[in-house]
């Protein structure tokens, strides 16, 4: 048995399920990175580098936390999930293709690397391939991987119905893992609904956005995410551009973004960007223009490493003024 | 006694204080450098205008906006508290009718707003380059020996303002030094030094922003003719500079005020005497976890009023 960690940043919030679940039912054990804390940032911050975007130094602080306590580093080089885009050829954006070439360059005192290369878009997929990739690299039985992966995919699926049930992604990993009983949120003294789009690394990482989605509630809004709707919604949605973009977790941004322009429940868009983001830089423009198409109030929150409370918390709530002032008037 | 509304506006710069009349007059007030010190800044301001007016008018209402508002809101008992786009834009609505656009320009900070038919529907705010805020002029007419005041004189009597290049303050400052150095004239480079700024502010604050008229421009950089010269130019219409274009954040507040006294009936409004109360803060950092949170509390003469700074919500207080 090994101790494998997963850093708590990027894909994290979004494979958490199907990764934790395969490893564990694999018979190993893993650790998770606490939440992102100030100390976690500035390490990543000083081990990655310069020019890397805000999300890619955090994960360096994660993992560097993890370093010392796993015999193993989960750190997969995600290429693709799925067949998807003009040429079948979407990727996950460069930076997760050099992810762990990165990590094992600016971080000394690593434990070996689990860098199996995911990449589902060929022929025929290939999750089993790489699982048993990773199940060799553990030492597990091939009929072992095979029950581990089909208890991951279950738990992701599972997973994933959570949240289109509404519940926001951060507690509804709490409870596929926790068993913790959850609610679909209210609408209870909430008159406002703002759909939040982004990476999930920047909207579920409360201390990279200061605390946006807390803030939101605080002040009666009902959250939505682009996490809340089905592939099948989301990929509806690519129709409406002249062109896919080539990254998956940009296009999921970009679909949940025109989606939500089209829902009249929702009274406005949050788009949360990462400084330093290459492909943000085409993916908030294409929101911005759409949201100005569709008449839907649109805000950019970008966060870096000193985005603070104060200039979170006043922009929202011009927002939300805004959003009230507007439904008075009508 | 007049019946009257105070509105305060207590940003990293300037401590601005208004109080108008039930029917939107301007009848004090204060602009005050905050220096670092909100808390006295705003008690003696507070104190100041007591002087000038508790003996005519009464202040029925009172509201606070600007980084500092909540702190500020706790110290006068302020009715209400909003952000400071909100305020800006309350107060120039009732200023220009059918305004579409406000571009403020602050300290250490600028924003655009958008109207359409008196509300909100677009906006930014810019609070990391300082490019395209007042401090990037402060900067440069302090190295061209020129009293900031005079900045728009020269600006002016400019026949043919030089273009200094650069998105940045830095190359800006390297860029005008070497037009300096070609022998150009002071008049002609503070003009494109004005230039420069407008520029900014549209490439970064009001990008992807379209600008209508009525333009307004406030804020205490709108003082500078050069810069009201430099946006007619750019825009290619006219800008509106209000009478009280430094303190509209307060005068906004104070409308505000007015609304939310008709909504909840009477004011929390503590008086002018705020002498005899001692506010201070302490902090300390918690140990609680790796964040290492610098939590500040907040005093009421020994009475421990409010706290904040802590990332967890493990020190949440709030009182009133
Ligand atoms: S998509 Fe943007 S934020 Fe995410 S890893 Fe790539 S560059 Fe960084
Ligand atoms: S206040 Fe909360 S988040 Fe901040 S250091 Fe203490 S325990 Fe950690």
């Amino acid at each position: 048995m090994y101790t494998v960690g997963i850093p708590r940043s990027l894909a994290y919030f979004f494979f958490l399920p199907l990764w934790k679940t395969f490893i564990t039912e694999l018979g190993h054990e893993v650790i998770e990175s606490p939440p992102t804390s100030r100390a976690i940032l500035d390490r990543g911050v000083k081990e990655a580098v310069n020019d890397a975007c805000i999300p890619i130094k955090l994960y360096h602080g994660h993992a560097a936390h993890l370093a010392e306590n796993c015999d193993f580093l989960f750190c997969p080089r995600l290429v693709s999930v799925r067949k998807h885009g003009d040429f079948g050829s979407e990727t996950f954006c460069p930076k997760f293709l050099g992810l762990p070439d990165m990590v094992r360059l600016a971080l000394k005192d690593l434990p070996p690397l689990i860098d199996t290369r995911i990449d589902l878009k060929q022929p025929g997929g290939g999750s089993q391939e790489a699982a048993g990739e990773i199940g060799l690299r553990l030492g597990n039985s091939p009929a072992q991987v095979k029950r581990a992966l089909r208890l991951g995919m279950a738990a992701q699926g599972y997973f994933h119905r959570l949240c289109q049930q509404g519940i926001l992604a951060d507690d509804a990993l709490q409870a596929v893992f926790n068993g913790e009983k959850i609610y679909p949120p209210q609408s209870h003294g909430q008159d406002i609904t703002i759909a939040v789009v982004g990476y999930p690394y920047a909207i579920y990482d409360p201390y990279i956005n200061a605390g946006l989605l807390k803030i939101l509630q605080q002040q009666g809004v009902r959250i939505v995410t682009q996490d809340m709707l089905s592939d099948r919604e989301l990929n509806r949605q690519d129709s409406k551009l002249p062109k896919t973009l080539f990254w998956y977790f940009s296009n999921r941004a970009v679909y949940g973004g025109l989606h939500f322009m089209s829902d009249r429940q929702v009274d406005g868009i949050i788009h949360v960007t990462a400084f330093a983001c290459g492909p943000d830089s085409m993916v908030d423009r294409l929101l911005e223009i759409e949201a100005k198409r569709h008449a839907t109030p649109y805000l950019p929150i970008a966060v870096d490493e000193h985005t603070g409370e104060a200039g979170v918390r006043t922009r929202v709530e011009a927002f939300l003024d805004m959003l009230r002032y507007k439904r008075r008037r009508r | 006694m007049i019946q009257a509304y105070l509105g305060v506006d207590v940003g990293s710069v300037s401590t601005n204080l208004v109080i108008i009349s039930e029917l939107g007059q301007l009848l004090a007030s204060k602009y005050m450098r905050t220096n670092g010190r909100p808390i006295q800044t705003v008690q003696e301001g507070i104190q100041a205008l007591g002087q000038e007016a508790a003996s005519q008018i009464e202040i029925i209402g009172c509201g606070t906006t600007g980084s500092a508002r909540y702190l500020t809101s706790m110290i006068i008992g302020a009715d209400v508290v909003k952000n400071e786009i909100t305020a800006h834009a309350i107060a120039a609505s009732h200023e220009i009718e059918d305004v579409r656009t406000i571009i403020e320009i602050g300290g250490q900070d600028s924003k655009i707003i958008i109207l359409q038919d008196g509300i909100v529907t677009d906006f930014a705010m810019n609070t990391v380059c300082a490019a395209g805020t007042g401090s990037f002029l402060d900067q440069q007419a302090s190295r061209l020996c020129i009293p900031i005041e005079e900045f728009g004189g020269y600006a002016a009597k400019a026949t043919n303002p030089v273009r200094i290049a650069g998105r940045c303050a830095v190359f800006a400052e390297s860029d005008m030094i070497h037009k300096q150095q070609l022998g150009y004239n002071l008049e002609d480079i503070v003009a494109g030094l004005c230039e420069a700024l407008v520029r900014n502010y549209m490439n970064n604050v009001g990008k992807g922003k379209e600008i209508m008229a009525p333009v307004v421009f406030q804020g205490g950089v709108a003082a500078n003719q050069g810069l009201v010269r430099a946006f007619k130019k750019y825009l290619g219409f006219e800008v509106v500079v209000p009478p009280y274009h430094d303190v509209m954040g307060a005068i906004g507040a104070a409308y505000l005020a007015r609304e939310a006294v008709k909504r909840k009936g009477r004011t929390g409004f503590k008086g002018f005497n705020l002498e005899n109360i001692n506010f201070r803060t302490t902090s300390f950092e918690c140990r609680g976890c790796s964040n290492a949170c610098e939590v500040v509390q907040f005093f009421e003469n020994n009475n421990l009023i409010a706290r904040w700074g802590d990332r967890c919500g493990k020190w949440e207080l709030q009182v009133g």
